[in-house]
């Protein structure tokens, strides 16, 4: 019963949130770009969290910024997913030397840390949002390959799938219509944590700057409050709304991929002992 | 077995260095613009033509790209990384200089992770649905979704600005400039640093460890040791703790890299002069060759911890025979 209702909470907040992006020009009072009054004003009734040093609305940002926070996420979660799932089949399926290759190639992948590698790649190129939630995807899928590698090896030498062969059935018609149903539960709760990790480093990245300047991000709004003393000025309107929105979201996609994963691992299910 | 893994493991470790000083080449033959130029430019503010060509002679940036290239990869590995653009000094330096800062709260912090992790893992696991088990769990998954850099701020507000336990950034008091570098006042500057760190850490260890431990709870020795009777803190040390403990080296490798990535966004936020902070600055400076040298000694440092990893493990417990596919 309590996960039920943990699992509907998770589930509402990201349709919310996902709400929020698609209606942003409709919510949004001002373009949180424009300058609309007085800088470091606090919440009023024109201003629901008040403007920043710009002048410009917070609240507009905010909303704005679920927009960019959703697509970095989801983007990136989609294609590490996508990538990491036909790697995994791939080499779990022909397995021999094809498999001997991807892992050691992922032993090595694997030694690089990723999210330096994505700074230097990003400083480097000065990419749009697409292709930084794109560069993230494509350093963010060597995990997924082992997870889905894993359980496409008992697959495929499963009796289903011997006898499939046996009536003829080519290689690539075993993998889709047979041994990518199997991983897809699998696949479908790496894509919610991807998606989860992907948001928090998205943001962290706008926090360290590196962000595409068309778009408002809340890294970018946390580093700005931050780094122009809303701490010291108590000005909590600024600092705290873009924390909790990145917390809020996270936390959702953490308890919905948790919950999805206790429902695929039955050996890890516990809440119902 | 081990000798083969152990070649296999350095084997990796070299590829991975060669890849990543690679992938540097490859960046600074894309950039945009005459790299000597902009080096000298960046250092010295000017660059006349004649001197550019100088020191493309010198540096042999005027020979085949596969000499360049072999040149380069030597380099590397003699600790030639280049220039800083912002601190006008070799890279290797200025690294070497900031890396003890991260290691100093580096280290306790994943020590401290690491066994705290094990033992509470352990024992939610092993009292799996029980409500301490329950809360635990969910408390973990919280700590887990709130970003880093949030976490260090909030910290930060909470423990430094509102209760003034501990000061607010840095790593010394300004009296430090008279009196002299005072370690305790340095430990009392790395207490949040190491405390955020720290909560950043532990719940990959805690996750881990804890479903390890519902995977052994089922199997038949465990059992066996009950029906012996064993009483249960036992069965706990002696069966399943031991047979739990092999994932934790994969792990570790993964823990590693987060760490490094939560060290950048901890040290920005509490001002801590380690390779985070370093990094920070040479994003907003685009020091490239030290953002280079930065993702150089990251992946050395992933490299050392996974052999300590694979070297620690069997002394931990002999019957763990690193590199079976068991």
């Amino acid at each position: 019963m309590h996960k039920k209702i943990v699992l509907a909470a998770s589930l509402g907040i990201v349709f919310a949130y996902c709400a929020v992006a698609l209606l942003a020009p409709v919510i949004a009072p001002y373009d949180p770009h424009a300058i609309t009054g007085a800088p470091l004003s606090p919440p009023d009734r024109d201003h629901l969290l008040g403007t920043n040093d710009l002048a410009q609305d917070i609240f507009s940002g905010l909303i704005w910024g679920t927009r960019a926070t959703l697509l970095l996420g989801f983007v990136g979660a989609a294609i590490a997913v996508t990538v990491g799932t036909a790697a995994g089949i791939v080499s779990g399926y022909y397995g021999g030397l094809i498999d001997e290759a991807v892992m050691r190639l992922l032993d090595v992948a694997m030694t690089i840390p990723i999210f330096p590698l994505l700074l230097i790649l990003t400083t480097f190129f000065r990419p749009g949002i697409y292709l930084i939630a794109v560069l993230m995807g494509l350093l963010g899928s060597f995990q997924g390959v082992r997870l889905i590698r894993s359980q496409v090896l008992s697959l495929a030498v499963a009796d289903f799938v011997v006898g499939t062969r046996a009536l003829g059935a080519g290689d690539g018609y075993i993998m889709a219509r047979h041994i990518l149903p199997g991983v897809l539960p699998l696949a479908g709760v790496k894509f919610v944590t991807s998606a989860q990790h992907f948001m928090l480093i998205g943001i962290g990245l706008g926090f360290l700057g590196i962000t595409d300047p068309s778009v408002v991000d809340w890294g970018q709004m946390i580093n700005r409050a931050s780094q122009n003393g809303a701490m010291i000025l108590g000005l909590w309107w600024w600092l705290i709304p873009p924390g909790l929105a990145v917390t809020l979201i996270s936390l959702a996609l953490a308890w919905l991929g948790y919950a999805c994963e206790d429902e695929i691992n039955p050996r890890l299910r516990v809440m119902r002992v | 077995m081990n000798g083969i893994y152990l070649l296999k493991r350095l084997i990796t470790s070299f590829a991975a260095f060669c890849i990543a000083v690679t992938i540097m080449f490859a960046l600074l033959r894309l950039m945009p613009g005459d790299y000597i130029t902009m080096y000298l430019e960046a250092i010295y503010r000017y660059a006349p033509p004649d001197v550019v060509e100088a020191f493309n002679r010198v540096y042999g940036l005027d020979r085949p790209i596969l000499e360049q290239y072999v040149i380069y990869l030597l380099d590397a590995f003699r600790g030639n990384w280049g220039y800083s653009f912002i601190y006008k000094v070799p890279v290797i330096a200025v690294i070497g200089e900031k890396l003890v800062w991260t290691l100093i709260i580096l280290f306790p912090a994943t020590i401290l992770a690491t066994l705290a992790g094990i033992g509470i893992g352990a024992y939610s696991g092993w009292r799996r649905g029980s409500k301490a088990d329950v809360g635990l769990l969910n408390g973990m998954i919280f700590i887990r979704a709130i970003p880093s850099y949030w976490l260090a701020l909030m910290i930060l507000i909470i423990f430094a600005y509102y209760l003034n336990l501990f000061p607010l950034g840095g790593y010394v008091d300004t009296s430090a400039l008279a009196t002299g570098i005072d370690p305790l006042d340095v430990a009392n500057h790395a207490v949040l640093p190491i405390l955020t760190l720290f909560l950043f850490s532990v719940t990959g260890t805690y996750y881990l460890m804890r479903n390890t431990m519902l995977m052994t709870a089922g199997e038949d020795y465990i059992t066996t040791a009950r029906a012996k009777g064993l009483d249960e803190l036992t069965i706990l040390r002696k069966h399943a703790l031991k047979n739990a403990m092999l994932p934790m080296v994969t792990l570790i490798t993964f823990e590693c890299a987060g760490m490094i990535t939560g060290s950048i966004f901890v040290e920005t936020i509490f001002s801590w002069p380690g390779l985070g902070m370093l990094t920070y600055k040479a994003l907003a400076a685009r020091d490239l060759p030290l953002l280079q040298g930065i993702l150089l000694i990251d992946t050395l440092f992933v490299i050392a911890a996974n052999i300590a990893a694979d070297l620690i493990y069997p002394l931990v417990d002999p019957r763990v025979q690193v590199g079976d596919d068991a």
